[in-house]
């Protein structure tokens, strides 16, 4: 992961850092959450679109951390354990603000009942999204695998320890994602060069 | 060569190899022959491509800031909970409160009237208790109602104010506008809270003489851990606030500081 080789050498490792939390220090995981705050929020900011409601995901989600570091079980990396729950923390706000509608969906419809009303996006060649809005048309599983693959450079593997689902269902939600955003983010290509004939890459890497 | 083109989702699996062996190969076999799919194929490398090259948000500094705070505060609240047997830091609050052992009396002084309502001994407490509540009591006296059946005592059973724990450091002669602070706009997360235990209703009831908190928050003051207490004072935008020791109790509220700001 990207944030691990941005660590300087003589940094306090991430699991040090949550055991010494379990162990009572109370800044142990302040630090942590210093540490990785970026990633996290971008998780959590372009997971559940708005910033607010994204804004308490994340508050959620540290607080859920800070009181489950002692049931880390060491077999992932710390980062792959913080984003799983800022994951989940963002699908239990989405779930809550669709209780709301009376009648039964499902899950695409709820997921896309919360995302923002556009005019049908699909009608027009030209129709001109900004990745943040595309984004918000997907379902939340195929967003939140698109995420984590294509925008934070997780390895499907990775991406599928955060989700818990097999890496096949990484696969496919991701290429579904794809296949929707394609004719979203038309405008954004850049044809001048046309080195990519045949050959689709599985996974964008992170800047 | 082949009329059917391919859709994105095919392309899509394609890509991730997620398509049978031998569909895959006709697939590719059509690719070959159709610029057309090749755009296709091309326009879903680029959606990975513009996702990787979002740039990445940063915390916006007011969410780290209450984000740090919300850490803090649970920090806190685990550490209470791991302290107690060190209840013997104690003493310590008692010499603290001593200069403020005025204020302990009053705030004793309320709840013993409030007790002893039904004795027509309320006089020396009016300014703590507010007018509707007070003429109340007054009819209730005028006609002899049980003790059980006055308005105060069901206030006082089910508090209506949630404890905070904002994670705030109070400071001596600050707690005006601190409150203040909190109790402004786009703070409301940071009051969100749980209901008060037994105790801390107990104290709360004591300290305001059963006038609702509009404030209640397990924090610290001079950088110990206390109790800050507010209620609504005389005018709009003005509130006496006390602050109490962790053992603070109705009987015995180890007031440490009151203000009137």
């Amino acid at each position: 992961m990207t944030s691990v080789s941005m660590r300087r050498v003589d940094e306090v490792p991430d699991k040090e850092l949550l055991a010494r939390h379990a162990q009572g220090d109370p800044h142990a995981f302040a630090e942590l959450v210093h540490r990785h705050r970026d990633r996290m929020w971008a998780v959590a900011l372009r997971t559940i679109g708005d910033p607010e409601e994204a804004a308490d995901a994340l508050q959620d989600a540290c607080l859920s951390a800070f009181r489950a570091a002692g049931r880390f079980r060491g077999d992932a990396a710390v980062t792959t354990w913080l984003h799983r729950i800022v994951v989940n923390a963002c699908l239990d706000r989405i779930r809550r603000k669709s209780v709301r509608p009376a009648t039964p969906m499902g899950d695409d419809a709820t997921f896309d009942a919360v995302a923002p009303k556009m005019p049908d996006p699909t009608d027009a060649h030209g129709v001109s999204l900004d990745v943040h809005t595309a984004l918000l048309q997907l379902p939340f599983e195929q967003r939140a695998a698109l995420v984590l693959v294509d925008m934070m450079g997780y390895s499907v593997d990775d991406a599928a320890q955060v989700m818990e689902v097999p890496p096949g269902t990484i696969k496919s939600r991701c290429a579904r994602g794809r296949a929707r955003l394609a004719p979203l983010l038309v405008h954004h290509r850049n044809r001048r060069d046309s080195r990519n004939v045949g050959g689709v890459e599985g996974g964008g890497m992170p800047t | 060569m082949n009329p059917a083109h391919l859709d994105y989702d095919i392309l899509a699996d394609l890509a991730e190899g997620l398509l049978e062996d031998d569909h895959a190969a006709s697939v590719s076999a059509h690719l070959d022959t159709c610029a057309e799919c090749r755009d296709r194929s091309a326009d879903l490398a680029d959606v990975s491509r513009i996702l990787a090259e979002a740039p990445v948000p940063s915390m916006p500094a007011e969410l780290a800031e209450r984000i740090d705070t919300a850490i803090a505060a649970e920090s806190l609240s685990t550490a209470t909970v791991v302290s107690l047997e060190r209840r013997r830091g104690r003493r310590h609050w008692r010499i603290l409160s001593a200069a403020a052992a005025t204020v302990v009396v009053l705030g004793g002084g309320a709840v013993v009237g409030k007790i002893a309502l039904q004795d027509s001994s309320g006089g020396d407490h009016q300014g703590s208790t507010s007018p509707v509540q007070d003429g109340a009591d007054r009819r209730g006296q005028a006609r002899g109602v049980a003790p059980q059946a006055t308005p105060h005592q069901s206030v006082m059973k089910s508090p209506t104010y949630t404890v905070a724990h904002t994670g705030t450091d109070y400071r001596a002669g600050r707690l005006g506008p601190q409150i203040d602070h909190l109790l402004g706009k786009g703070q409301e997360l940071r009051l969100q809270g749980g209901p008060p235990d037994q105790r801390l209703a107990g104290c709360v009831g004591g300290v305001t003489g059963g006038k609702p908190p509009v404030l209640v928050d397990q924090a610290t003051f001079e950088g110990r851990q206390a109790t800050v207490i507010a209620v609504r004072g005389d005018r709009p935008g003005r509130w006496t606030a006390w602050v109490v020791g962790p053992d603070c109790t109705a009987a015995a509220p180890h007031v440490l500081e009151q203000e009137n700001a």
